[in-house]
């Protein structure tokens, strides 16, 4: 996966619907649903069945950057936009990205390892406009909340498709613990998850790239 | 090196699967150690049903926004729907070692928090003509069924059931979990959620068997009964427990061979679980509820059979109800005949404080926190 160097302003590219898009070469990503086996519960494993897990399959991705800006544009086809908790019973849609912070090659499925921590952005419908959430783990159930949050998204729902643009600082230097640095130049490996609320998907139960990809920031 | 083949690499999938699950057995098994447990016997043939536990446990706790339809404590009558209501077919806690599935309950279903024509009535003018009713006409509430009870008369019965968490040993919550977020205080085996933790998940409230565990809407995480730790920690009884005219809730610690719950659960096993067969070992215990006789066909009683069918009262509290039911009956006609029964001496409760185990200080005489 290649993250073109584009010029273009955070303003801009941080809608989803901008029409620097539309030139922007996307990339299919395969989903598949997390293993079951791994999960850190012995009821999530009892009471799912793997082939109704990660109801979203199919992902697009596009990247760029602009020397100071990296933008992720996550896009999928999905029916029901589940945007606010309404009740016990419903979960909204969300997704997000992992990238090991120090490198090496942590397993995917166990959201990284004490050696080698995970950094995933996560957004959710219901998180208030423009936000996304900063996070960090190191294995199954470890996953923490970072305080402050670097990272910006927007989405849209449009004729069934989901749209989400991440937005953050190539180096985020004041979270060197809890986010990944980047800058033009990096390979990285990168992951990512689509949770679908209307399949009550939620923390682990999700779906995910089963294999790390490659990501080069171009310089 | 050779590639693995596929069979190979499923074979390494397996045994890490394999390692990870022992790890996080052995995570929760740390969650859930504790050196002492608290427990609560109560004496259903006590309990008046007046709410007066329901409205101390919501006046002290669950006023905040998004709490306004949790009822830490209730009270509803049995046989009857619940709270939520249907909770018992609502699945959850283990079959042998096994986790059973479960389903969360509707804020419908465990009642939501009505609105009432206060203005209208109180302040509009309207005082002479229209009553003081809920809005919006609901058809649930957390006693909806309250008094409905079952059977035929001249065969009709009912009896309350007090319900909180049951701080239960093996706690379904705590297993459930895929953050470990719930865990057992060591001290005195309170089940609590960590509000850092959690993120509002809910596997905990699908797999709780009791349905004792809430959704905070407004803030995303789950909420249960803590046991009032803040009191106990400070000597005093929860506040379902002090409060209670029936004077039917003990508490204490379950090891406590001289006090009433070791004596009513392990020496004289007249205390049971509601619902034991759900596997999560509940730290709550019922005296199940004796009843007079019943009619027969032709109006004459009929000392043979019990209002309450046993039946129902095993489907509640197992096999182990009958056993009860005969030695507090036993010990009824020992006292009746002029005899002295220990175990309706503790009972009785001579001295209210003897409740509460150690736990017997006044919460008016602690100091309050400056707000």
């Amino acid at each position: 996966m290649q993250c073109a160097k584009v010029t273009a302003s955070r303003g801009q590219l941080l809608d989803p619907a901008a029409a620097e898009w539309a030139s922007i070469r996307g990339e299919s990503v395969k989903m598949s649903a997390t293993p079951l086996a791994n999960q850190p519960s012995e009821y999530i494993k009892a009471s799912r069945d793997e082939k109704q897990v990660g109801k979203v399959r199919d992902l697009t991705v596009q990247t760029v950057h602009n020397g100071s800006d990296i933008f992720f544009r996550l896009s999928w086809e999905d029916a029901t936009n589940n945007v606010e908790t309404t009740d016990i019973t419903t979960f909204v849609d969300g997704c997000g990205i992992a990238i090991p912070i120090k490198g090496g090659d942590p397993p995917i499925d166990e959201m990284g390892s004490k050696d080698y921590p995970v950094n995933a952005w996560f957004w959710r419908a219901d998180y208030e406009d423009g936000t996304a959430r900063n996070t960090f783990a190191k294995g199954l159930g470890t996953t923490e909340f970072s305080k402050d949050s670097p990272i910006q998204a927007k989405a849209t729902w449009q004729n069934g498709t989901w749209a989400v643009v991440f937005a953050r600082a190539l180096a985020v230097p004041e979270q060197k613990d809890e986010a990944v640095q980047l800058a033009e130049g990096s390979a990285v490996k990168i992951g990512f998850a689509v949770w679908e609320g209307s399949n009550g998907e939620r923390a682990g139960v999700k779906s995910f790239s089963k294999e790390w990809l490659d990501l080069t920031v171009e310089a | 090196m050779a590639a693995l083949t596929e069979e190979e690499k499923q074979r390494q999938k397996e045994q890490r699967a394999k390692e990870l699950a022992a790890e996080a057995k052995s995570q929760k098994a740390k969650l859930k150690e504790c050196e002492r447990q608290i427990a609560m016997v109560f004496d259903l043939n006590k309990c008046l049903g007046c709410q007066t536990c329901v409205v101390a446990c919501k006046t002290l706790w669950t006023r905040d926004e998004g709490m306004e339809y949790m009822w830490w404590a209730t009270v509803n009558t049995q046989p009857g729907k619940g709270t939520p209501k249907d909770w018992e077919q609502m699945g959850g806690g283990f079959r042998g070692e096994e986790p059973r599935p479960g389903n969360l309950p509707t804020t419908r279903e465990f009642g939501e928090a009505w609105e009432f024509n206060y203005e209208e009535v109180f302040f509009g003018g309207k005082g002479n003509t229209v009553h003081l009713q809920p809005k919006g006409n609901p058809d649930w509430g957390p006693n909806w069924d309250e008094d409905q009870g079952g059977g035929q008369y001249p065969n009709s019965f009912y009896f309350y059931l007090p319900r909180i968490c049951n701080h239960c040993t093996e706690p379904a919550c705590l297993d459930a979990c895929p953050r470990n977020a719930i865990y057992k205080r060591p001290e005195d085996g309170i089940v609590v959620i960590s509000e850092e933790r959690c993120k509002g998940y809910r596997f905990c409230v699908e797999a709780c068997p009791y349905k004792k565990i809430y959704y905070n809407l407004a803030r995303n995480i789950a909420q249960k009964c803590i046991s009032c730790y803040p009191r106990i920690e400070e000597g005093v009884p929860p506040a379902c427990a002090w409060q209670c005219p029936g004077r039917m809730r003990f508490v204490g610690f379950l090891d406590n061979e001289q006090g009433p719950i070791y004596k009513l659960v392990k020496q004289w096993k007249v205390a049971l679980p509601l619902h034991g067969d759900r596997g999560t070992k509940a730290n709550v215990y019922y005296i199940p509820p004796i009843s007079p006789p019943r009619f027969d066909a032709s109006g004459n009683i009929d000392e043979s059979k019990p209002r309450i069918p046993t039946e129902y009262l095993k489907y509640l509290f197992g096999e182990e109800v009958e056993a009860a039911l005969a030695t507090l009956q036993a010990e009824m006609a020992k006292t009746k005949a002029g005899g002295k029964s220990e175990l309706m001496d503790t009972l009785i409760v001579y001295e209210w404080k003897t409740l509460f185990g150690p736990f017997r200080t006044d919460p008016a005489t602690l100091q309050r926190p400056k707000a």
